[in-house]
């Protein structure tokens, strides 16, 4: 797939995260989170996990997370995607 | 749930609930989203551009997860009208309940506090990373509407005293000549300077940040308190990334706000090691050489005083074809700036 559009998904509650997205040339992940110390690192596995399921390469990713469980994450990240290759 | 309040009932709801929580209501706003319970509003906030404001919560839901739904609510249509990041001006008492919604805090003044959402202001100065220069720099905010000899005058004098000088040129659009041209005009009137580097105002350096005022009383300054805040951000953010420690502004014989502006900079810059240095206008035959009177005479099709006002490379512009929209413009409007 390939984000053609920009798009968003999720929201600002505890425990959820934002997504945003947006056409770009190379591929940039931005992660702001409320526990950045602790898990920036898990987050970004996850994300990048997702985009290399749907074969995204290029793009730029901006995350702001309040603390959401992986399964969240993946989630929210698949319906940006979805939202934002349509 | 949140909602967006369109009904003319709704917003009356929302004015008396804002009024209640002691804040004023400002017509001024895109988005005035809502939260209901029980047929009640209880909740509202709104959103100017990329400014967040009027955020009124009733008592009785306060602290649990309310305020976050309408943050995502603004950000949400705030994101698809095309802004990237957001900024909410709040008493400072409120500033942990926005930090625990991701908001950056850009400055803590005694009476109010600006905090950030998403990156903006880091990549404002990452995309700027290039032309950081070593040494004592200095800096100008120029909004040249348009760049006249006055205001190269200024540049050149500063340049002296610096190692390196930034030319901020302000980036929002209040002036007669839009933003594009005067950056372009500054650019090539400076051309001739080795040690200068123009750039983008954005919403940081000069803000275009129009600092809503709802949540002051009526006989606080809101123009003065703008001012400081302005100063602030400057001093606290733009400033050591550029290693600027002195700005530079001209004498300011007809605008009052400018004049304030100028002299707010030496005790709100002072605290932060920056030094304030006021250099004196370019003098003419018959007074200071300034915008204003560029487009006093421009508006007299006065070319030949013109001439006498602005670089060549101004001028040039002036007559070519590419400015008669805005020469237009000029006759037909008759305004300060």
């Amino acid at each position: 797939m390939q984000i053609k559009q920009k798009a968003q998904a999720g929201t600002m509650q505890s425990s959820d995260l934002m997504v945003f997205l947006e056409p770009a040339e190379t591929l940039r992940i931005e992660i702001d989170s409320t526990v950045k110390k602790q898990f920036e690192h898990l987050i970004r596995q996850q994300v990048e996990a997702v985009l290399k399921k749907a074969e995204v390469t290029s793009g730029h990713i901006r995350i702001n997370d309040r603390g959401a469980l992986d399964y969240a994450i993946i989630a929210r990240m698949e319906a940006g995607l979805k939202r934002a290759c349509e | 749930m949140v909602v967006e309040l369109i009904s003319s009932r709704d917003r009356t709801r929302a004015e008396e609930l804002i009024k209640l929580s002691g804040l004023r209501f400002e017509k001024n706003y895109e988005t005035l989203a809502g939260v209901f319970a029980n047929g009640d509003l209880v909740a509202t906030a709104a959103r100017e551009r990329n400014i967040l404001k009027m955020f009124a919560v009733r008592d009785d839901f306060q602290g649990g997860s309310i305020l976050g739904e309408l943050v995502t609510e603004l950000v949400r249509s705030g994101y698809n009208a095309g802004h990237q990041s957001f900024f909410v001006f709040t008493p400072p008492r409120n500033v942990p309940s926005f930090q625990s919604l991701n908001f950056t805090p850009l400055i803590n003044h005694h009476m109010v506090s600006l905090l950030e959402y998403g990156n903006g202001l880091a990549n404002y100065l990452d995309k700027h990373r290039h032309l950081v220069h070593k040494g004592t720099n200095g800096a100008v905010v120029v909004n040249c509407n348009p760049f006249t000899l006055g205001h190269l005058y200024l540049i050149e004098e500063a340049a002296k005293r610096v190692d390196h000088l930034y030319i901020f040129v302000v980036r929002e659009d209040r002036s007669i000549f839009p933003f594009d041209t005067r950056y372009k005009l500054v650019t090539e009137g400076v051309q001739h300077l080795r040690n200068v580097s123009v750039l983008d105002s954005s919403e940081y350096a000069v803000s275009g940040v129009t600092f809503p005022s709802y949540f002051l009383k009526t006989d606080d300054d809101a123009q003065t308190l703008q001012i400081e805040l302005d100063l602030i951000l400057f001093a606290k953010h733009i400033a050591p990334a550029f290693n600027i420690c002195k700005r530079f502004i001209g004498t300011e014989p007809y605008c009052r706000t400018t004049r304030l502006y100028s002299e707010a900079m030496h005790h709100v810059l002072a605290p932060f090691g920056l030094e304030t240095i006021q250099l004196q206008r370019k003098q003419h035959d018959d007074g200071v050489i300034s915008a204003f009177r560029v487009r006093e005479a421009l508006r007299r099709e006065a070319f030949e005083t013109v001439r006498r006002l602005v670089p060549t490379t101004t001028f040039d512009y002036l007559r070519s074809r590419e400015a008669r929209g805005i020469m237009d413009n000029l006759r037909t409007h008759q305004r300060r700036h």
